[in-house]
């Protein structure tokens, strides 16, 4: 067969989110690799430019429906940085303890993803189905399964009951038993072996060129962590360890992910056992003082960025969202090419990306060349013309 | 062989399934679900819309008379909220002094209308 | 059988057409429950396939722009008619009553033919997605046909005739080939597997890959037959391992009277084919999808030499045992 163009999204059974892939592939090996990111832009951080530090959470956290907890935990630990307040040592163990069940959900998510972009549903179905424990966990704690709402600039908003902790304690047994059966299920499982091992190898050199983070540079044998190397919340108190692998490919991936799994159940019974007494909030002022801030937070996905500037209102300047998935892009496109056909999905799938965070800008591409409001009757017939100029396919 | 374990204890046990309409589905007591006022309690300080993460709670006029912390208050406003904008953040609870505006753990229907009201 | 009026009930109405429609349909349904089950799911209900295909008899037919339409419609036909008459010459009651001398190796390639027109429609569908998956389903055939037809050659090699009933009726004074030839046997799943295109060999339709590969562009009667093409198979390849290995659908022992016997040895064969059945969805539940050029290097090195070995320790015993 000629080079061909095999055009992978914006809709695409393998990814289930915007983002457009012109492989150019020679048979099955891909050549080269066009990158269209840019599909969902949502105007969030403008947004959050317009609400106080009150309404700017719930706004913050709906950046990403899976690390939700990390988006406002890094915006308010960053903006509480500013105001020079101290939040009591509840909140904080609260915080982290929500902070790594959203990290253990998302993980059994990005497992059981994994093993579907593999054709092994079965794992798929059994991952989605422990995560359920997580989430009501979560749900529990925090009255929502996504978007959990704790954080409040100044402490978190709701306490634990005993009730509460003692069914998550409960539960923790049964999950480290799952987590055990999958550290069984992927080292004797021979096809996902066989398409795991040696797919998507990233050095370590290359990994710390093209500036990947979180489990993807991790799988590589860079032994960094956000939550060791900048320490936030309570994690110099919580014994854990930083999970490294040395493959560096989607099978290294997978073993640091199972990794984390176990290290944050192990976290999250250290603080369950260990919260400490007292109240979970103190009185933020309204306003913020004048300053910028870098507040780094170490999501599911890798090292989240924040920056935030405040001019001395109750609104930020600026806030500027940089997310895991970003920086672990081009290390995905480099080590795509002179790959299998067949392994897109899986390569792509292993960084966990989240595409609709990770829009931050947008092309507009008008006849006109104004942007404007268009509305739904306008676009049908645009649509119809487009599609009469252009002529079938 | 592990997998293969999993596989025949899951064929000979029941699904994990819960089929949602016909059985019930647990629902915690903290759930953040559909929004609800206590006419009774509300004094009507604008607290809620002024946090309101999408701005659906507007103040119409009510005047009434309200016992709050052993006195006798008039109130003026009470807030009307527009059920299918609220995202449920929960905000509106948490920053009520009254607790006059609370979210009930019972699933918030869904629809189009955006003017629907909660009094 | 004599006469043309029970041949026409055999081909047409039990086990021909109708019977084995609702069979096949009857098949992907528990199937279906099954891998749901494996995987803790409620799964669909068991009427769900008949649904799906009447429904699906009743959608727009949506042409492909160029395409030529005539091959379109006919493509799948001549897929359903191929596999549905390679289902008589297996034994379901007893012997096939059109059996012959060399039915083993119509069958077989009557069993080809889907493969072939799922190829062509792939190709034919002008989409790329489809191109690529109707190369791959060709890359595929040229990796499991041969082991496969080697492993369902041996019992015929050992038995010493070309015709499916009298392989059975050969086992009925024997024994069974699975226990002569585990290693046949395991091939012959594996082959099977792989020619319906099921995990972990679904690779010519990965859905995360290529949408639905060949599949992508059919719609309406003609995605409702070559689904219908599918079940077939999958009930015919069943029908053919346990004739070919498992001894068909007969007693080991002879009946009075011979209703009995056919009507014991139908039961036998549902009870067989079911097994089978439990068996190729557990392969399926338990495995992920390998890749194209992994299956290449499995299917000649491994799954190749095996049926060979299979073939050789046949010859041996035959010279040894059987024909002395």
């Amino acid at each position: 067969m000629p080079e061909v163009i095999v055009p992978i999204g914006p809709h695409h059974p393998a990814l289930k989110e915007p983002v457009n892939f012109r492989v150019i592939a020679d048979g099955e090996k891909i050549v080269r690799l066009e990158l269209d990111l840019s599909y969902n832009h949502r105007g969030i951080e403008k947004a959050a430019e317009q609400r106080d530090f009150i309404r700017v959470l719930p706004l913050l956290e709906r950046v990403c429906g899976i690390c939700s907890h990390s988006h406002s935990s890094a915006f308010a630990k960053g903006i509480e940085e500013i105001m020079q307040i101290e939040i009591p040592p509840r909140a904080q163990y609260i915080r982290t303890i929500i902070a790594e069940l959203e990290r253990m959900h998302s993980h059994l998510l990005w497992l059981g993803v994994a093993a579907h972009e593999i054709g092994f549903n079965t794992l798929f179905m059994w991952t989605w189905r422990d995560r359920e424990l997580v989430q009501d966990t979560l749900e529990e704690m925090s009255g929502n399964r996504v978007h959990y709402g704790m954080n409040e600039v100044g402490g978190v908003r709701c306490d634990l009951t005993p009730h509460q902790v003692s069914t998550a304690l409960e539960r923790l047994p049964f999950l480290e038993e799952r987590i055990y059966q999958y550290v069984d299920m992927v080292n004797d499982q021979q096809t996902l072996l066989l398409r795991f091992k040696g797919v998507g190898k990233l050095t370590r050199e290359e990994v710390l060129k093209y500036g990947a983070v979180g489990p993807t540079a991790r799988a590589s044998g860079v032994d960094y962590d956000a939550r060791r190397d900048d320490p936030y919340f309570v994690y110099t108190e919580v014994p854990w360890n930083v999970v490294t692998d040395t493959n560096g490919d989607v099978y290294g991936r997978t073993c640091v992910r199972i990794g984390e799994l176990r290290e944050s159940a192990n976290i999250v019974r250290y603080c369950l056992e260990n919260l400490p007494k007292g109240p979970v909030r103190v009185n933020a002022p309204k306003i913020a003082p004048e300053g910028e801030i870098f507040s780094r937070y170490e999501a599911p996905r890798g090292e989240l960025a924040h920056f935030i500037r405040t001019n001395g209102t109750n609104k930020v300047e600026r806030v500027d969202i940089r997310t895991p998935t970003l920086a672990n892009w081009t290390s995905v496109a480099m080590c795509l090419v002179d790959q299998n056909l067949a392994d897109i999905p899986v390569i792509v799938a292993a960084i966990d990306p989240c595409l609709s965070c990770t829009s931050r800008i947008t092309l507009i591409n008008t006849p006109g060349g104004k942007p404007g409001i268009v509305t739904f009757d306008e676009l049908r017939k645009r649509g119809q013309t487009y599609c009469q100029e252009q002529g079938p396919p | 062989m592990s997998v293969l374990k999993e596989m025949f204890r899951n064929l000979l046990s029941k699904p994990f399934t819960i089929l949602y309409p016909k059985e019930p589905v647990p629902i915690p007591d903290r759930f953040r679900g559909r929004v609800a006022i206590r006419d009774e309690k509300c004094i009507g300080c604008s607290k809620c819309s002024v946090v309101c993460s999408v701005q659906c709670i507007s103040m119409v006029d009510s005047p009434k008379e309200i016992e709050f912390k052993d006195k006798i208050l008039m109130r003026k406003k009470k807030p009307q909220l527009k059920l299918f904008r609220c995202i449920r953040c929960g905000l509106c609870e948490r920053h009520c002094p009254t607790g006059a505006i609370y979210l009930k753990n019972e699933l918030s229907d869904s629809g189009t209308d955006r003017e629907v009201v909660v009094i | 059988m004599t006469g043309l009026l029970p041949g026409l009930v055999y081909v047409f109405l039990f086990p021909g057409f109708i019977f084995l429609v609702m069979y096949a349909l009857f098949f992907e349904s528990l199937d279906r429950k099954i891998t749901a089950r494996m995987q803790n799911r409620v799964g669909p209900p068991i009427v769900q396939p008949f649904a799906d295909f009447i429904k699906m008899l009743g959608k727009e037919v949506i042409d492909v722009d160029g395409v030529d339409r005539k091959i379109f419609d006919a493509a799948p036909v001549v897929a359903l008619a191929a596999v549905m008459t390679a289902f008589l010459y297996v034994p379901v009651l007893g012997v096939s009553p059109f059996g012959f001398q060399g039915d083993l190796v119509l069958v077989l390639y009557l069993l080809t033919i889907p493969t072939v027109v799922l190829f062509i429609m792939g190709w034919l569908s002008r989409n790329i997605f489809s191109s690529i998956g109707g190369v791959r389903v060709i890359t595929q055939m040229f990796i499991y046909e041969v082991p496969f037809f080697l492993a369902l050659l041996t019992p015929a090699l050992m038995a010493g005739t070309w015709s499916i009933s009298e392989i059975m009726l050969w086992q009925q004074q024997n024994m069974w080939f699975m226990i002569l030839q585990p290693i046949g046997f395991i091939v012959a799943l594996i082959g099977l597997q792989a020619k319906l295109e099921r995990p972990p060999f679904d690779i010519p339709e990965a859905e995360t890959e290529i949408v639905a590969g060949p599949w992508t562009e059919l719609t309406g009667r003609r995605l409702a037959l070559m689904h219908l093409v599918k079940d077939v198979s999958l009930v015919t390849g069943c029908a053919l391992i346990t004739a070919l290995f498992l001894g068909g659908p007969v007693l080991p022992w002879a009946v009075t009277p011979a209703w009995l016997g056919i009507i014991a040895g139908f039961c036998i064969f549902v009870v067989k084919t079911l097994a089978l059945l439990l068996v190729l969805s557990s392969i399926k539940v338990a495995t992920g999808r390998i890749r194209i050029d992994q299956l290449n290097t499995i299917g000649w090195k491994y799954i190749a030499s095996a049926s060979l070995l299979q073939v050789a320790i046949v010859l041996i015993i035959n010279y040894r045992w059987v024909s002395t």
